[in-house]
């Protein structure tokens, strides 16, 4: 039987090992707005709309991980253009633009000649299958998107706090709102290989409810949801190369792990 | 000087006017209130004047220049009726105001050490120096108040607005909220734009008053303005002798 440590000489587990690191810390951070702002349906319809666009790669032939980014930001920002401009709220036009985007997806699937193994992929994820280029990509995409959200860390929390006190204080609210509707269509695409597109959205919401139960402090919410997902990603890989079970789902059982440990031992139960 | 001057302001939805033709000017360092029964569109008024909500036709101008929605350069100050967050929102206070001081992002420590002065010396000012590590979501209807005003503060506003600031809060509460209010604006020179309910604090605490019904009833020194007549046609007949007493207690 191998052993963890053999295991841990293959390059292909170390890409795995490194991609669910980087997951573990950029999914939480960016799921902390998710979480805060009430958005998890939107991350859901995002990671769904996800699925048209890698159904369109695989018909026209494109790179899915490009294919399905391009139509999740347009989704997004649909979603946000038509929430602001028609007065609907965002439930509704998501509920909408969710629907409309497995419809387009399931469409778009049944014209594609044979079984598409590439796409079904996406749905559960394979962390095993990850490419030197996908961990470049998610490495770019994890710095950028964290130094964008550090340097904007006031107007962001300032408009998810209360929005009219944001635009009084002349925080241009739509364009904040609309960067963090395409970064978390950025963060939701490129996790989708690792983690698939059916549990993605509990990458970006259980460590930040975690980090919730126990945080004082929104610094503390943002350091403690990036520790509760880097230890997700690293015990639930090694756990799943030991188990010999699904990475993606064995890294979200134990975030989900840590939920529950948390949540017994944090204030919210024991006051 | 004028600090703000709104002329033939409309608001409406669809075809209703919420706010129909009201005309008004604030002096500079002056407490102005505006009074009305539920309804009457004193919220939607200064949402208009805030930027916060589209408005037209009518003008807002500050300092005697018109505005277009939110003025850029000219700093405000709010403190909405009801601030609707989710109380397990882990922010500490210092956090909440910290939002509000510029730079968005910055490395130096000097500047931070700046940031953290300031905001203690706006919440003592408001009575609120303990409060500066509390968690915004356990604080009480009075604390939060202390704590929003010290927000609106943050970045030295030219008027501040305040939405029935005092409203849920116990009576002892409300008065000590009304006499910082004054304190700020005589202290600072602090131009004050306040709804409220309370005939007795306009009388106490505003220089002028503004009356509405969606459209402006008068607007003056509470004194000359608020007349039995006006009273009563904005708040029925029960209130008609209520002002006496309000002049009185005065």
């Amino acid at each position: 039987m191998t052993t963890i440590s053999e295991f841990l000489t293959y390059p292909f587990i170390q890409r795995a090992l490194f991609a669910s690191l980087m997951v573990g810390i950029l999914c939480p951070f960016v799921g902390n707005f998710v979480l805060l702002r009430r958005m998890s349906f939107f991350s859901d319809a995002i990671s769904h709309s996800a699925f048209a666009g890698l159904a369109a790669g695989a018909l026209l032939g494109v790179d899915l991980s490009i294919s399905s980014m391009v139509v999740a930001i347009m989704i997004a920002l649909m979603i946000a253009f038509m929430s602001e401009k028609s007065g609907l709220s965002h439930d509704t036009v998501i509920g909408v633009a969710f629907s409309g985007a497995i419809a387009t997806g399931m469409l778009i699937l049944g014209m594609l000649k044979g079984y598409r193994a590439e796409v079904f992929n996406y749905l559960f994820g394979d962390i095993l299958a990850v490419s030197k280029t996908d961990l470049v990509l998610l490495m770019a995409v994890s710095v950028l998107t964290i130094a964008l959200i550090i340097v904007f860390l006031k107007p962001l929390l300032q408009l998810t706090f209360n929005r009219d006190l944001a635009r009084v204080d002349g925080i241009n609210v739509r364009l904040f709102e609309y960067m963090l509707f395409v970064i978390i269509a950025i963060v939701v695409t490129v996790s989708l290989k690792i983690v698939g597109l059916i549990l993605v959205t509990s990458m970006l919401i259980v460590p930040a409810a975690s980090a919730r139960n126990m945080a004082k402090s929104m610094k503390g919410l943002l350091a403690l949801s990036c520790l509760f997902g880097m230890i997700s990603g690293i015990t639930g890989m090694l756990g799943s190369l030991y188990l010999n079970t699904s990475s993606g789902p064995t890294i979200v059982l134990c975030s989900i792990g840590i939920f529950f440990i948390t949540l017994f031992a944090g204030p919210r139960m024991n006051n | 000087m004028i600090a703000l001057s709104v002329d033939n302001l409309c608001v409406k939805a669809g075809d209703l006017h919420l706010v129909e033709n009201v005309s008004f000017a604030v002096e500079q360092g002056s407490i102005i209130a505006i009074i009305g029964p539920n309804g009457a569109g004193k919220t939607t008024l200064i949402k208009a004047i805030l930027g916060l909500i589209p408005y037209g036709p009518g003008t807002v101008s500050f300092f005697g220049r018109e505005q277009d929605g939110r003025p850029d350069d000219i700093k405000l100050g709010y403190v909405p009726q009801k601030i609707d967050f989710d109380r397990t929102f882990p922010l500490t206070v210092y956090e909440l105001l910290s939002f509000s001081v510029p730079p968005f992002y910055s490395l130096s420590l000097n500047m931070k050490r700046k940031e953290q002065e300031h905001i203690y010396m706006l919440l003592q000012k408001v009575g609120a120096g303990d409060l500066l590590r509390r968690q915004v979501g356990s604080l009480s209807g009075g604390e939060l108040q202390r704590v929003m005003i010290a927000k609106a503060l943050v970045n030295n506003p030219a008027i501040l607005v305040l939405d029935e600031p005092a409203s849920g809060v116990d009576i002892e509460g409300q008065e000590r909220f009304h006499e910082l209010v004054r304190r700020l604006n005589r202290d600072t020179g602090l131009t004050v734009l306040l709804i409220s309910h309370d005939l007795n604090v306009v009388y106490r605490y505003a220089d002028n008053v503004l009356c509405m019904n969606r459209r402006l009833i008068c607007t003056g020194k509470p004194e000359v303005a608020l007349t039995d007549e006006v009273i009563k046609s904005v708040y029925g007949e029960m209130m008609g002798g209520y002002i006496h007493s309000c002049h009185d207690h005065d």
